[in-house]
């Protein structure tokens, strides 16, 4: 969704110009540029994407990544075989602390937790954007169906996940897992969304009936223009700003499961690990090396912080009412 | 609003509280400390408390199959026998036996009784026996009682059981003599009898009460302690009973047990003082064990159990694969660096410190790696599988062996795929027969019984726990010779054999073994007593809280 | 106005149908036999005596309709693991730990949280609101095992000032209660704190709040009558489903603090395969969390007549 917005956004202004349902386009690209300038101006909201940034770019870049002191260098490469292998057993290497070779000490088996928690990062990054991704994927068709259709179908959809919001999300969770039965990055992004994507069905649903009523899709509809049409062309977009934040919003609850699923032993399959695994691991010798469980649970921490101070400063962005002064 | 001066305030205090946390978790590590120094006076107050680990699933002994449920049970029942600490059996209700051949002759002692005032008689027995041997039961353990005449007939049978059950070799000659007439000499089935499934229940209890017969409001039990109160899932009270045959040599008075299942939580509850003393390792986080072992408070005392790697042979058909794969595994630096708990390189299938050890035990698989070796049979190898998926269940430990195994495959070009799998799913991934993804699996057999037997008789072609497709008739052949050999030193040579054909030099190697289990298990200093035997039984009527 | 409430009950039971029919398929698709514990196969003929016990071997649509006729009877029938217990034992003899740790927990949200972000935002930017909101963005954002072996370690083994873990008989008072129940309800609290703070900022903001100020009424009560009244809505609306969430999502903290309640059990229930079990604590689960929206819906019914007459 994120992509289809940003070509609306540099396009819009042309087409906008000879497109005749109304002025709507244009309005919308002078909205994003405006809440681009608002944003950029909320100091604490570019922090928060910095660190994002920061967080991202060391847990992708790192385990492919040799350090030039450990001889050959083999950047690019997903799992190298060097120092920074996350992998790698060495046994003499067992239980250091923190040091410059190895930033945040190594783990029972001499492997480097610098390298671990990056790819660690990875996983939970990976399985919580594509659990948000996939949780919007079915909460937009789900709600955008049900809104703008209307009428006798959106009131059976909307019954329908009346139903299913009874449904608890963690135990549909491990119920899934078990069904798959075998962990992977994929099945967790299956379970995890399974019972999760009914909020987002109900927003966006409410959005679109809200902007259903708006004159430039009655008039966009009045010129003849095609459902399919008005809907990607006029309603989607317009929600997506309520989207940005979505993602943002729900991008915390997906890691925080993630990691407790991890945690009560229903994590991937080792040698990998997610945060939560490593946490897990850690909570074990947490007298002995507190470090172990203390950099993936403040790794999660920090990501989950600035997700939402990405989702403030986008809200804020763009709905200038709600600024706090 | 000023949100970077927040975050910022955010990041700092964040910093400082990690700081602060990491230097008082780094001095934590010797808080563990002794609270006394042991074999003093006996403490006025004779109170233990103990974390079990978990609830015990079931205090019936037709249900249980668990240490938990056993642990309980061996103190609140009064067996025939029991196992002294040189693993020999020894008369508890059963005054003496006699073997002739294949009739074994128990005689009870008169002064045993159950809760109620009943005495408890060779009637209980049988009936006990029966109940559980019961299709309809369902007992997980029948299999134990298969070495008695009738026994398999009437447990396997689908209609018209109730005559089978009066064909049972289990006779009650009098009140106090009880007769069992087994199908072949099995030398161990006395020492079998320790098991739980042996134990007695009372039969007007169960009777009455059903399944509830067990809460403690109807339990009528005949051991030195007994069920005072049963919070399920968070504690559990026994008391000791007076009227117990020994109760003077008894010292306890009390023991509260709790069901902590953390691991971390547990040994901080017993580091707090909460929990005097824990059952098996229901204390002890497996990394934890490195700072645990060097305070007095550790016990670790050996264990007849073998940890092992089967390979699936439809996979892995080529033995000099298998051989590689065993000489490659270093088992010195997985006791050693990973597990550390004291247990024994395992190179053969029974567990050291078994009776004809000496005599059947292999010395051929190396304790620690042999690569060179190893790459030479694997030369030998036809085609083999590079790629191999190992599977184990995602009970703690097994994740970090899995991981070093993984690691020392790969010396020889391996490539290990782990793949962890929750119990119930990993039973039945590995069969028998295992799934054809299954390469290697990890399980561990912890004996029944202080016998080879029990270990070696799992490698038959229609074994039940035989999951590595394993199959030879003239192995199968040593079994049944093997069970009708009441001769110690002839059997011990026949289990030479059946060691050989599976771990010799021209053996099949169906599994690669890997150490003999310890059990560890915590216990503050002023507890005397607590130490378990070698089938990790702990008996509460000799433990004394010393000031 | 009764005809709303009656609906909203009505609609309920459709729900839970959906939901025993939901899980009852989705159980039925894990393989794994709750027969077998330990590595010891199980014999043939035992298997399918312990099938025919519990009707294992009857069609799914026999074993649905069984299944839903004992949750309208309200008999969730045996557990297939530890046998001689049924889930009927299991479910009134754990359940009350959950619902009283998830009660305490929102307890503590209610106390704390909402008077936290209340005095926030009465004083913006000050030490006070900072550090408000400093521990409520942590409390949102720490993983809850992370802050419970903390808190244990310092509260319990360090300074001694609590037990480790347990919890003792229901609705008493017991110390053990309050490490487990401070922990679970750190995220509510932390939500409150920022969801009060957040539309009180606003309200404060809004016309007839000026309007007040400029008639010359004591910001006292300005704040006391209108500000605070229409701020505590969304703390309403947003109550019915963190009520279920933290009822529901304990899982991690019962299992730490070793609290006997229905989450650990419901994870080695799963594990174990032991389907009736799962069945009975899903079904429960659904209810409490169907029971709080349908509260919330009937009190926002109340709260905005426009959904009372949308939905009628």
């Amino acid at each position: 969704m994120t992509e289809a917005g940003v070509t609306v956004r540099e396009r819009a202004p042309v087409e906008g110009a000879v497109s005749t349902a109304a002025g709507a386009p244009i309005a919308q690209a002078g909205l994003w540029r405006d809440a681009w300038r608002r944003y950029v101006r909320n100091r604490g909201a570019v922090v928060a994407a910095i660190v994002f940034l920061i967080i991202v770019v060391y847990c992708f870049v790192v385990p492919g990544f040799t350090i030039p002191l450990a001889g050959v260098d083999v950047p690019g490469a997903w799992t190298a075989t060097q120092d920074i292998d996350p992998n790698k057993v060495e046994f003499s290497d067992a239980n250091q602390g923190p040091s410059l070779a190895h930033p945040f000490g190594t783990d029972q088996f001499g492997r480097d937790l610098f390298a671990r928690n990056a790819e660690g990062g990875q996983v939970s990054i990976i399985i919580g954007f594509g659990a948000t991704f996939a949780i919007l994927v079915i909460g937009i068709l789900y709600g955008s169906i049900s809104g703008f259709v209307g009428g006798k179908v959106d009131n059976g959809m909307m019954r329908f996940l009346d139903a299913l919001y009874g449904l608890p999300y963690l135990p549909f969770a491990i119920i899934t897992l078990q069904i798959v039965g075998e962990v992977s990055v994929l099945t967790m992004v299956i379970s995890l969304s399974i019972a999760s994507w009914f909020t987002t069905a109900r927003i966006v649903r409410g959005q679109i009936i809200t902007l259903k009523g708006n004159d430039y899709v009655r008039a966009a509809r009045a010129v003849g223009a095609r459902w399919y049409r008005i809907l990607g062309r006029h309603l989607l977009p317009n929600t997506l700003g309520v989207l940005v934040i979505a993602v943002f919003l729900e991008l915390p609850t997906v890691v925080l499961g993630e990691a407790f699923l991890s945690f009560i032993g229903l994590g991937i399959n080792p040698p990998d690990a997610s945060w939560g695994a490593l946490a897990e691991e850690g909570r074990d010798v947490y007298r002995t090396y507190p470090y172990i469980i203390a950099v993936p649970s403040l790794a999660i921490a920090t990501l989950v912080l600035c997700a939402n101070f990405i989702a403030d400063g986008v809200r804020d962005a763009l709905d200038p009412r709600t600024r706090e002064t | 609003m000023d949100t970077i001066r927040r975050i910022l305030l955010v990041c700092a205090l964040v910093a400082v509280s990690v700081l602060v946390a990491a230097a008082c978790g780094g001095g934590g590590g010797g808080d563990g400390d002794a609270d006394g120094d042991g074999g003093g006076q006996p403490a006025a107050e004779q109170v233990i408390r103990i974390n079990l680990g978990s609830e015990p699933p079931s205090l019936d002994p037709v249900l249980a199959t668990d240490n938990i449920s056993s642990f309980v049970l061996q103190q609140i029942m009064d067996p025939l026998v029991r196992l002294d600490q040189d693993s020999q059996p020894v008369a508890a209700l059963a005054e003496s036996w006699d073997v002739e051949g294949t009739t074994l002759t128990f005689h009870l002692r008169d002064d045993g009784q159950w809760t109620n005032g009943d005495p408890v008689t060779a009637e209980d027995f049988v009936y006990s026996w029966k109940r559980l041997l019961d299709p309809k039961a369902a007992a997980e353990y029948a299999y134990q009682f298969y070495g008695i005449v009738g026994a398999e007939e009437y447990n396997t049978c689908e209609r018209n059981c109730d005559r089978l059950a009066d064909r049972i070799g289990v006779e009650a000659v009098d009140e106090r003599t009880l007769r069992v007439e087994l199908i072949s000499e099995q030398p161990w089935i006395v020492s079998q009898m320790t098991h739980q499934s042996f134990y007695p229940v009372h039969r007007a209890t169960v009777e009455e009460f059903g399944d509830r017969w067990t809460e403690p409001e109807n339990i009528v039990t005949s051991g030195p302690f007994t069920v005072i109160e049963w919070q399920h899932d968070q504690s559990m009270v026994l008391e000791k009973w007076d009227e117990f045959r020994a109760a003077d040599e008894v010292d306890l008075t009390r023991v509260e047990m709790r069901m902590i299942s953390d691991g971390v939580t547990a040994l901080q509850a017993f580091e707090a003082g909460e929990v005097d003393a824990c059952l098996d390792d229901a204390c002890i986080p497996p990394q934890e064990i490195d700072r645990l072992k060097e305070t007095e408070e550790f016990i670790v005392v050996p264990s007849l159990s073998t940890y092992y790697y089967g390979l699936n042979l439809k996979n892995v058909p080529d033995v000099n694969q298998r051989l590689a794969l065993s000489f490659a595994l270093d088992r010195t630096e997985i006791v050693e660096q990973v597990t550390k708990a004291g247990e024994i390189p395992a190179t053969s299938m029974a567990p050291e410190g078994m009776p004809g050890w000496d005599v059947y035990h292999q010395e051929f698989l190396p304790t620690t790696a042999d690569l060179e070796q190893a790459q030479a049979y694997l030369d030998q190898a036809q085609n083999p599988k590079t790629d191999l998926t190992l599977v184990y269940n995602n009970a703690p430990g097994h994740k970090e062996i899995a991981t070093a195994v993984q690691s020392q495959w790969s010396e020889i070009g391996m490539n290990v795929e782990i793949k962890q799998q929750e119990w119930a799913q990993f039973l039945e991934f590995i069969g028998p027969p295992p799934n054809r993804q299954v390469d290697v699996f990890r399980l561990g057999w912890l004996g029944d019984y202080v016998d080879a037997f029990n270990f070696l008789e799992l490698w038959r072609c229609d074994s039940g726990n035989n999951s590595t497709h394993y199959c030879d008739p003239e192995y199968d052949d040593l079994v049944d010779q093997a069970r009708a050999t009441p001769e110690d030193e002839e059997r011990y040579e026949l289990y030479r054999q059946m060691e050989e054909m599976l771990f010799g030099e021209n053996g099949a190697h169906p599994i690669v073994p890997i150490y003999w289990y310890t059990t560890t298990t915590l216990r503050k200093t002023n507890v005397e007593g607590w130490e378990p035997n070698i089938l990790a039984q702990y008996d509460l009527s000799r433990v004394t809280i010393t000031e | 106005m009764t005809t709303f409430v009656l609906r909203r009950v009505f609609w309920t039971i459709p729900v839970i149908l959906l939901v025993i029919l939901l899980t009852f398929l989705l159980m039925r698709q894990i393989e794994g036999n709750p027969f077998r514990k330990t590595e010891r196969a199980v014999p043939e003929a035992i298997q399918r005596n312990l099938e025919e016990k519990y009707n294992l071997d009857e069609p799914w649509y026999v074993q649905y309709a069984l299944y839903v006729k004992g949750v309208f009877t309200w008999d969730f029938g045996p557990s297939l693991v530890i046998r001689g217990r049924t889930v009927n034992d299991i479910i009134h003899q754990q359940f009350p730990a959950s619902i009283e740790l998830g009660l305490l927990a929102f307890m503590w949200a209610i106390l704390l949280g909402v008077p936290a972000g209340i005095l926030a935002a009465v004083r913006p930017n000050s030490v006070f609101d900072y550090s408000a909101m400093f521990f409520s963005n942590v409390g949102y954002a720490l993983p809850s095992f992370f802050v419970a072996t903390i808190a244990i370690y310092f509260f319990a083994v360090r300074w001694s000032l609590v037990p480790t873990s347990g919890w003792g008989d229901s609705w008493t008072f017991d110390s053990r209660k309050l490490l487990p129940s401070l922990t679970l309800g750190l995220l509510p609290m932390a939500y409150f704190a920022r969801l009060v703070r957040g539309t009180m900022l606003e309200t404060l903001q809004q016309d007839y709040v000026r309007t007040a100020k400029a008639k010359g009424l004591r910001w006292r009560r300005i704040v006391g009558l209108h500000v605070l009244r229409n701020s505590l809505i969304p703390v309403v609306t947003a109550a019915g489903p963190l009520l279920g969430y933290i009822i529901t999502g304990s899982f991690v903290i019962e299992l730490i603090f070793n609290v006997p309640g229905i989450g650990r059990y419901y994870v080695t229930a799963v594990e174990g395969r032991d389907y009736s079990v799962v069945m009975g604590l899903t079904v429960i689960l659904s209810l409490i969390i169907v029971v709080a929206n349908l509260i919330v819906d009937v009190l926002y019914g109340f709260l905005d007549p426009k959904t009372r007459e949308a939905a009628a």
